[in-house]
């Protein structure tokens, strides 16, 4: 057990889980004195049916404000549009249903309606808010990113072309539903590379320096209930029990990752996001075995007490303590190529097989440089076990590219 | 009924070794600047103008270096309100600065720690923390430069690592 000399954690969503959590709503809005809430969400949710079933289950919550303009990125001009929907309407509340991008952008206009604000940019970067907001509840529809129980927003201001990050414990929201209902529709192929973005959450927390005990124990969980639910939920997507358990693994993943950060998985994710637009979530799976790798000098330790909740009692048990980190590696490995066969070829398990919709490739050679160099700039670094510098990232990444195990003699160690 | 007043508890000792070691450390980046080509390529890589301070809340003590119209580094003193700063580092108290300046405490476990406040850019603040790592490797000896940077470079030559140490050390001094 690690315990550090020092460590800060705060969670104060609450969280309310179940097969028929949504029913719960209306209480929980009394709980929080709000009469009229207004919904946001995307068309993708809206398309899939989810807020007939959510409207279904709130009945007797007045529901005339739903809004299902978010795009795929958090936009100023669409927050800027809903809070003036919002304050047009009279409401006093927000229920955000949908992902990532539902809840930054319910977060956004949270803080214009209660700092009755017309700059959104006076509250970017952190401790700029210094009053509780609006309630806010919200009903997340993948489980991968933890949004829900994380205190960052990130809106894009397109006409100047900058993404604008605020952090403030008043952006997390009061409550988080968890309802399998709000995942069972979600594709095969997306459950995979959303699920894989959780674990490396809660691996990446377990793993990295910030870690302390209370998210050791989020992320402890967290991984067993991906691991054991993630293959049987893209084969069988109609399997409840197995949806709920990832929806609660995303959960504590996030928790654990928001109080103790992430490493280099995510510094060279966000970077080939950013570079080649490639889905967060395929990023990480694909990274996530390359970043235990080269951490394996300095946390092999922590990567092999992970083998018990990703491989179970018995793998653990059979496996010699001094195998056990590679053993480790290698479930997750596997995991890829089976989540790869179960999707019949659409969960990437190497950036050179990332292909678009027109069969493109989306991670062309020649722009694994700017890749590297972009993720040196990336803050999660800070908190990767072992440095980093140009020559090394390119070392792993051009193996993520080739799809082959890290040349750990290449591992410049101190 | 009237009240004692509370005042602050003083550490002058502990202050006093901070802003010593600021002003050295700021002074030291101004002359690695000059002879190490990693920290000048670092620099190269920041924005025309920049300048960054690293100190103690509430009331400092701090150091402030940048690069002036020329591009040239400098140490800039010791008052971040004289200037403009693009980069704010601000250890959260003097006790936390001990730790980091006595070198139990490395930059990127102090982050960890929650010890450090930034306001600026983030890839900024990773590039001067890759500075300081340098300049701490050049101005300590390698047992004691093993505490405060996450990696020693041991892939580097003894030989000009010391070279390079005696030109860091004797511009230090000299402010030049």
């Amino acid at each position: 057990m690690f315990l550090p000399d020092y460590y800060e954690y705060c969670c104060r969503v609450k969280i309310v889980a179940g097969h028929n959590a949504l029913e719960n709503i209306p209480d929980l809005l009394a709980d929080l004195n709000a009469k009229k809430p207004m919904f946001i969400t995307d068309k993708g949710v809206a398309g899939a049916g989810l807020i007939e079933i959510v409207t279904e289950a709130v009945k007797g919550v007045d529901t005339s404000v739903i809004e299902d303009d978010v795009p795929p990125d958090s936009d100023l001009r669409v927050v800027n549009r809903l809070a003036g929907i919002y304050k047009d309407n009279g409401c006093d509340s927000i229920v955000a249903i949908g992902g990532g991008s539902v809840m930054d952008t319910a977060k956004g206009v949270n803080i214009i309606v209660s700092e009755d604000a017309e700059d959104l940019m006076k509250f970017s970067g952190a401790g700029a808010l210094t009053r509780p907001l609006r309630p806010l509840i919200v009903l997340p529809t993948t489980a991968g990113t933890g949004s829900e129980v994380t205190l960052v927003a990130v809106i894009a201001d397109k006409e100047k072309n900058i993404k604008m990050a605020f952090t403030s414990y008043f952006l997390l929201p009061n409550v988080a539903v968890l309802d399998s209902r709000m995942t069972l529709t979600l594709p095969p192929f997306i459950t995979a590379p959303t699920a894989m973005d959780a674990l490396t959450h809660a691996v990446e927390a377990y793993t990295c320096l910030a870690k302390n005990p209370i998210s050791d124990a989020h992320a402890g969980i967290a991984i067993s209930l991906i691991a054991n639910n993630i293959i049987n939920v893209v084969k069988n997507p109609s399997d409840q029990n197995g949806r709920l358990a990832l929806a609660n693994g995303a959960t504590m993943a996030g928790a654990a990752f928001s109080n103790s950060m992430v490493g280099m998985v995510h510094s060279i994710g966000h970077s080939v996001g950013a570079v080649c637009h490639v889905p967060h979530g395929v990023c990480m799976a694909i990274l996530l075995p390359y970043g235990l790798e080269y951490n394996l000098h300095r946390s092999g330790h922590l990567t092999a007490e992970l083998l018990l909740p990703l491989a179970g009692a018995e793998v653990y048990a059979a496996t010699p303590p001094e195998q056990r980190a590679d053993k480790a590696i290698e479930v997750i490995r596997t995991m890829n190529q089976d989540l790869y066969d179960a999707t019949s070829g659409r969960h990437a398990r190497f950036f050179s097989e990332i292909k678009d919709r027109d069969g493109k490739q989306m991670v062309p050679e020649d722009k694994l440089p700017a890749i590297a160099k972009t993720a040196l700039g990336d803050g999660s670094l800070l908190y990767n076990p072992e440095d980093m510098d140009y020559d090394d990232m390119m070392v792993v990444i051009k193996a993520a590219w080739d799809g082959v195990p890290l040349d750990r003699s290449l591992i410049k160690r101190g | 009924m009237g009240y004692q007043e509370i005042k602050p508890e003083t550490k002058p000792a502990k202050k006093a070794y901070v802003s010593l070691m600021l002003w050295f450390v700021g002074r030291a980046i101004q002359a690695a600047a000059k002879t190490d080509d990693q920290v000048k390529k670092e620099f190269e890589g920041l924005p025309d103008r920049f300048t960054f301070s690293l100190g103690v809340m509430p009331q400092g003590p701090y150091m402030i270096v940048g690069k002036d119209k020329n591009g040239a580094v400098k140490y800039m003193g010791s008052n971040p309100h004289a200037q403009k700063v693009d980069l704010q580092m601000n250890i959260k108290n003097l006790e936390a600065a001990i730790l980091l300046f006595t070198f139990q405490e490395g930059t990127a476990m102090a982050s960890c720690r929650d010890r450090l406040i930034l306001s600026g850019e983030v890839p900024d603040a990773l590039a001067v923390v890759r500075i300081l790592d340098i300049v701490e490797i050049y101005l300590l000896p390698e047992i004691v430069a093993k505490l405060a940077v996450k990696r020693y470079p041991k892939w580097w030559s003894p030989v000009s690592k010391n070279v390079v140490r005696g030109k860091i050390y004797i511009r230090t001094l000299l402010g030049i």
